[in-house]
């Protein structure tokens, strides 16, 4: 079953993408293309590129480094994407606390560029033992450096919104959720192919270990994007009695000071 | 391979972090909103007084180096626990603020806005003092400054005072009963 061009094989590679083209067509009749654009784009960015390049697999005149350059111009294209979706995340979390949107700014790219010099250290130390295979193994590295630095980003961006306890909406939890848990699989099943850390013959578990790892973060958006939200009843925490009495003491020595 | 498996555990750690987090944002935003939050009290005086650079060149003055220094050590332990309440506090007064924002109800707006912008400055405060107390653990002799720390908490309570105030009037009375 888990072979190279098996049915689960084609399920997984056009299944998610399939499942996310009819998510963007909801999304836009929904208008949630306008409360995140950079995540719309990336979404129907993606189901093509996959398409194509699922076309250009099953086509016998495509060749093999036609192919892989393919992918690689993709991916470049689809990584920035995603950087940006870090940043719309980042973004919709500190557009209403003006206050630390300086120090959050400053923060993920101080972040951004210690991930960049990892990458490009953990790059430089990827082996190259199959010449003839020069452009999957440039494809690996690619892959490897930008999970590095998205999976990263999505950590930090987790940890910050925990550290100041700020709340974000079910839609855009929905989306880092799905993206932090595909780009720490993706990072951790591509530095293993870049590195070279086991056989050419285990490959294609990874590949499909990072598809199905991809339709279940479809599977996740779908959900947190399309599944209405059950409305708790809302109601403002009244500062306690006790600590309210406290407040007051502190405020009022601090009158008689 | 060394390689591999530094990154596959970075990986790991990294979603089980995300998993955790993300679990626990679903978990706080399904909280009822009726839970109390727990604010720990502060003694400002100490606090001011403990941060105060004047009783520092005090100290450094009357003592022998070696003695000053293990005494800065202490003191510098004491602040990080002051400081650490206040951050606590601090984002107990993010949520509270939330709250009241969530309820959308304009007479709390404001005061609920403003609450959570001065807690989440302290919060960063509270941070970056953090990381220069274990500076100045390091090398006690240096500097170390946390008015602002202070300065931010005087402010936040006035804050937190206001919300408290419309979302309770009658506390307003008690306030001046207390005077």
């Amino acid at each position: 079953m888990l072979q190279p061009h098996s049915f689960l094989w084609h399920y997984l590679w056009l299944g998610p993408h399939i499942l996310q083209s009819v998510l963007a067509i909801f999304l836009w009749r929904r208008g949630f293309n306008r409360l995140f654009p950079i995540f719309f784009t990336y979404i129907v960015f993606e189901a093509i590129e996959e398409f194509a390049l699922y076309g250009m697999d099953i086509l016998p005149s495509v060749d093999l480094k036609t192919w892989w350059v393919t992918f690689c111009a993709g991916l470049i294209v689809e990584g920035s994407l995603k950087l940006w979706v870090i940043g719309e995340l980042l973004g919709h979390v500190l557009h209403s606390r003006p206050t630390i949107a300086k120090t959050g700014t400053r923060l993920i790219t101080a972040t951004g560029a210690v991930l960049i010099l990892l990458a490009i250290v953990a790059a430089a130390y990827a082996p190259m033992n199959r010449p003839q295979y020069l452009w999957t193994y440039r494809a690996h590295v690619l892959l490897q450096s930008f999970y590095i630095v998205e999976g990263g980003l999505a950590l930090f961006l987790f940890l910050f919104v925990a550290y100041f306890k700020l709340t974000w909406s079910r839609q855009f939890l929905g989306i880092a959720l799905g993206f932090g848990i595909l780009f720490c699989e993706h990072m951790a099943a591509w530095s293993i192919m870049a590195t070279g850390a086991l056989s050419y013959s285990h490959y294609p578990l990874f590949d499909f270990l990072n598809m199905a790892t991809y339709h279940v973060c479809v599977l996740i958006w779908c959900y947190y994007l399309l599944v209405p939200q059950k409305v708790p009843t809302t109601s403002a925490v009244p500062l306690p009695e006790n600590d309210l009495a406290m407040w007051n003491r502190e405020v009022e020595r601090l009158i008689q000071q | 391979m060394n390689l591999a498996i530094i990154l596959v555990i970075a990986a790991a750690v990294a979603l089980g972090v995300i998993l955790r987090l993300a679990i626990t944002q679903s978990l706080q935003a399904k909280r009822n909103a009726k839970e109390t939050p727990n604010i720990r009290p502060i003694d400002l005086q100490a606090f001011q007084n403990l941060i105060d650079p004047a009783e520092d060149e005090y100290l450094r003055r009357r003592l022998p180096t070696a003695e000053f220094r293990a005494v800065r050590r202490v003191r510098l332990r004491a602040i990080s626990s002051y400081i650490h309440t206040a951050g606590h506090n601090a984002t107990v007064l993010v949520q509270l603020g939330e709250s009241a924002l969530a309820t959308g109800n304009p007479r709390f707006a404001d005061a609920a806005r403003r609450l959570v912008d001065d807690a989440l400055v302290l919060r960063r405060n509270t941070a970056i003092a953090s990381v220069r107390i274990y500076i100045a653990l390091a090398w006690p002799d240096s500097r170390f400054a946390a008015e602002k720390v202070v300065e931010r908490y005087e402010q936040l309570s006035g804050s937190a005072m206001l919300l408290g105030r419309l979302q309770n009037p009658a506390a307003a009375v008690r306030l001046s009963a207390h005077g």
